[in-house]
């Protein structure tokens, strides 16, 4: 074995909000054993599935956010299952869960009862609103956090319904805390510190990605909301900043502002291309050069004086700009507007990400073969890369109850008692 | 380090050089910061944290301590201004490198060269270093010096294509996401994996971590199905494959509050049974064909959405929210900033805190992203001013005396 967490042992009985939590764990190395009720995680049975395979073994979200962990069956409403649990938390170093406090206490699951068996345990929780408060027991869903976090209320366009975030956004940066968490107390403990609870709330987890609205209302009384077209990051809808369609596809560019080359080195690629009209010529291009960052051109479009001239300049920027998008194709636009230093990024699907030659060339990708499922699957890649001890793919998502027997018997439990758990779940 | 109490902060005595700016870097380092490592951010007066130039300040007020979006990912932090790409400025750089146990950085490859700060300078001088280095598409490859900011991140990682309605724009989440939350927090759990490895065996490391693939980890489920033949994923607003109904609806207008909107998930069939009888009052609607099974309502969202809109439209928002979580349906309310900072429930957890900053006066900041229940995780200091700490750190960590930092002042090599 290896990687940095190779002597952790992690006992995951998330449902979907904690799934990723396990799975960095585990990619950095640690055993983690996904504990599922009988009927199997509910994520087993979400599309999109994998063709030819039949369910529970199909769905892809499970697939994915569980590679790399060894898989139990386990029946916690039953005393034996409940028993069972308590051993492998008995040998673990981390219980991870996603259990609402009544849920916990029903389940005779809670903090204090994990700690009886292993007083060193790191037990981290994860739940949609945290175990203290009003809304503890409230029922949660990845939009439901995204929703109360204030996070879906900055994207959207003004007149259409907020929007939440694709690929379970507030799942994500819930089990993303809850892994940094773990991970936290985990290096305190090594050096002598105490086994202890550490606890997610995915409202909180999402707060920071309302990126200045908390701000913006604490400091200037504004209230920030949905934009559309402008949006927070470019509010004025400034020529060269968002989105461009082009020949084929769409870039997202950032030229108004000071970073990189800037605005004037779109001019430059446009002038090559035969396509930068008259802003190679003076007063333009002094203008181009010196005076197109946000910051003064809102003095400029406030100021009365200036107001009327500088918008219609802008509009005529906007137009060539325009113009110049739509007559390539957008994968050029990036690349060749990166290699001048121009804010570029192109509008990506996954079909672009997956022959993403930068990708390719990082040997980002994984295949790993599945010898139950009868495929050979491709990963996205991980996160980061550490030099010495890099992250790994070992083994696919377990089949429903893998390796229920298998860790019994690690946690010293006799065939016999095996078997009974065995028959209940 | 030394043995550790309970009562101490989990990261007490490790020691951070944070070289990074803007939002995925600073974000990282706040977070160790408040788990109680000693966190110094280095800055130069020629080339300040980008943020620190940006709103919101208050009205009319200038300078670089103002910034409530800096000021936010920078608490606990101590600053110091020290230009690197002065001799002397990178001996003294070099120093805090022997110091640190952990470098973070967010700038280019460029600026990293710039101001000589590559992983074969900072392992020579502290090969039990860990060097965190986040340029947006990694330290290799064919792009690898392509830049950009978040809003260019959600672009490139595929989120602008999957987001939002099919009938407008992929206009991207309005926001620069990933800075936030996915790509800071990849960085500080690879930070921490290395520094345990490092704490074990003496031995540093070099952590690469590519924004754009951070960034795509989090948005890989689209592209494992793609890879693999599990269909193509379409925008598809607030919808989600594998349940509905499933989305935000417009409740209404109240004399406080226009534009309210619910947010509901119909997870499983007894959500559905409840929200169709029980809430909307229309049991029928669970015998129509069009909605009896999930699979059926799949195929006729548009049908269904329209029937919660239409209920959705005569009721109360908040009242809704209550009876819909009553009957243990995940639902809430779409809130603004303001709503969040009164959420009563995040008020009786205490998830904001309000820090006090001598020239930003008292402000909110988000607090730590977890909760520790034996060893505090916790913002207690305001961001750093301009160069807060720049005498302090000479003195005492670069063993200078108050005239040589004198003289380093005049040559504008401390700031």
């Amino acid at each position: 074995m290896s990687g940095a967490l190779a002597d952790v042992r992690v006992i995951d009985a998330t449902g979907p909000i904690g799934h990723y939590a396990g799975r960095l764990l585990a990619d950095l190395g640690a055993d983690v054993i996904k504990v599922e009720p009988p009927g199997g995680d509910p994520a087993r049975l979400y599309r999109p599935a994998l063709p030819d395979v039949a369910a529970p073994e199909a769905g892809l979200q499970f697939l994915l956010l569980n590679a790399n962990k060894r898989g139990a069956v386990l029946d916690l409403d039953d005393d034996r299952g409940r028993s069972a649990l308590l051993r492998l938390a008995a040998g673990a170093d981390v219980v991870l869960e996603s259990w609402r406090p009544q849920e916990a206490r029903r389940l005779r699951l809670t903090d204090a009862e994990l700690r009886e068996v292993n007083p060193a345990l790191i037990h981290t929780s994860v739940t949609g609103f945290g175990l203290s408060g009003p809304h503890a027991e409230w029922a949660y869903a990845d939009i439901v956090g995204v929703a109360m976090s204030g996070v879906m209320n900055l994207a959207g366009f003004p007149d259409g319904p907020p929007e939440s975030l694709p690929d379970h956004q507030g799942y994500h940066c819930a089990s993303l805390d809850a892994a940094a968490g773990t991970l936290t107390a985990l290096l305190h403990r090594d050096l002598g510190g105490p086994g202890q609870l550490v606890e997610v709330s995915m409202q909180e987890a999402l707060s920071i990605a309302q990126e200045t609205a908390l701000q913006n209302y604490d400091i200037r009384d504004a209230l920030l909301r949905r934009l559309g077209e402008a949006s927070q990051v470019n509010p004025m809808n400034l020529p060269g900043f968002g989105l461009y369609e082009c020949r084929e596809g769409m870039v997202y560019i950032m030229t108004t502002g000071t970073a990189g080359a800037g605005f004037a080195g779109l001019v430059e690629m446009m002038d090559e291309h035969g396509q930068a009209g008259d802003l190679k010529e003076e007063p333009s291009w002094s203008f181009i050069q010196t005076q197109m960052d946000g910051a003064n051109l809102r003095r400029l479009l406030t100021d009365e004086e200036s107001q009327a001239e500088t918008q219609r300049f802008l509009d005529h920027l906007e137009e060539l700009v325009t113009a110049f998008m739509r007559a390539h194709p957008a994968r050029y636009i990036y690349e060749e507007g990166q290699r001048r230093r121009v804010l570029v990024g192109l509008i990506a699907t996954p079909a672009d990400i997956s022959a993403d030659p930068h990708l390719a060339a990082r040997e980002w990708f994984i295949e790993l073969e599945d010898a139950s499922r009868g495929k050979t699957l491709r990963y996205p890649g991980f996160p980061f890369r550490l030099q010495e001890t890099p992250a790994t793919l070992r083994r696919p998502a377990p089949l429903l109850g893998e390796h229920t027997s298998e860790v019994l018997a690690e946690a010293g439990l006799d065939a016999g008692e095996i078997a009974a758990l065995e028959v209940t779940a | 380090m030394t043995g550790t109490s309970a009562t101490e902060s989990p990261l007490a005595g490790v020691k951070v050089l944070d070289l990074s700016w803007f939002g995925a870097g600073p974000i990282a380092g706040r977070a160790l910061a408040a788990a109680g490592a000693d966190v110094i951010k280095v800055e130069t007066v020629k080339r300040i944290d980008g943020l620190r130039a940006m709103a919101p300040r208050p009205r009319g007020a200038r300078g670089y301590n103002l910034s409530g979006y800096f000021n936010n990912y920078n608490a606990n932090k101590r600053s110091v201004t020290i230009d690197l790409t002065t001799e002397r400025g990178h001996e003294l750089g070099l120093v805090l490198i022997r110091w640190a146990d952990v470098m973070l950085t967010n700038m280019t490859n460029r600026a990293v060269k710039q101001v000589g700060m590559g992983w074969e300078t900072v392992s020579r001088e502290n090969p039990r270093l860990v060097a965190v280095y986040m340029p947006m598409m990694g330290t290799t490859g064919p792009h690898r010096d392509f830049q950009g900011f978040g809003a260019m991140l959600t672009a490139i990682c595929g989120m602008n294509y999957l987001a939002g309605f099919a009938e407008n724009r992929p206009v991207g989440v309005g926001t620069n996401y990933p800075d936030y939350v996915v790509n800071p927090m990849h960085a500080y759990i690879a930070t921490l994996a290395a520094l345990r490895h490092a704490r074990r065996t003496g031995e540093g490391q070099m952590i690469d971590v590519s924004q754009d693939e951070s960034s795509v980890a989090a948005m890989s489920l689209p592209l494992f199905a793609h890879d693999n033949g599990g269909g193509a994923y379409l925008r598809a607003g607030n919808r989600v494959p594998y349940a509905a109904p499933h989305g935000a609806y417009r409740t209404q207008d109240t004399p406080d509050r226009s534009d309210r909107w619910v947010a509901l998930a119909c997870l499983d069939e007894e959500h559905w049974r409840t929200l169709a009888a029980g809430i909307c009052g229309h049991p029928e609607w669970t015998d129509d064909a069009r909605f009896s099974t999930l699979a059926s309502r799949l195929s006729n969202q548009d049908s269904l959405d329209r029937l919660i809109a239409d209920w959705a439209a005569g009721q109360q928002g908040a009242e809704v929210v209550r009876r819909l979580q009553l009957a243990g349906i995940p639902a809430g309310l779409v809130q603004d900033a303001r709503e969040m900072l009164e959420d009563p429930h995040i008020g009786e957890r205490g998830y904001f805190v309000q820090l006090d900053h001598a020239e930003a006066g008292l402000r909110w900041y988000d607090g730590p992203g977890w909760r520790m229940t034996e060893s505090p995780v916790s913002l207690d200091r305001a961001a750093p001013m301009l160069g807060e700490h720049t005498f302090d750190v000479a003195l005492d960590l670069l063993g200078l005396s108050a005239d040589e930092i004198a003289d380093l002042v005049a040559e504008g090599v401390l700031q």
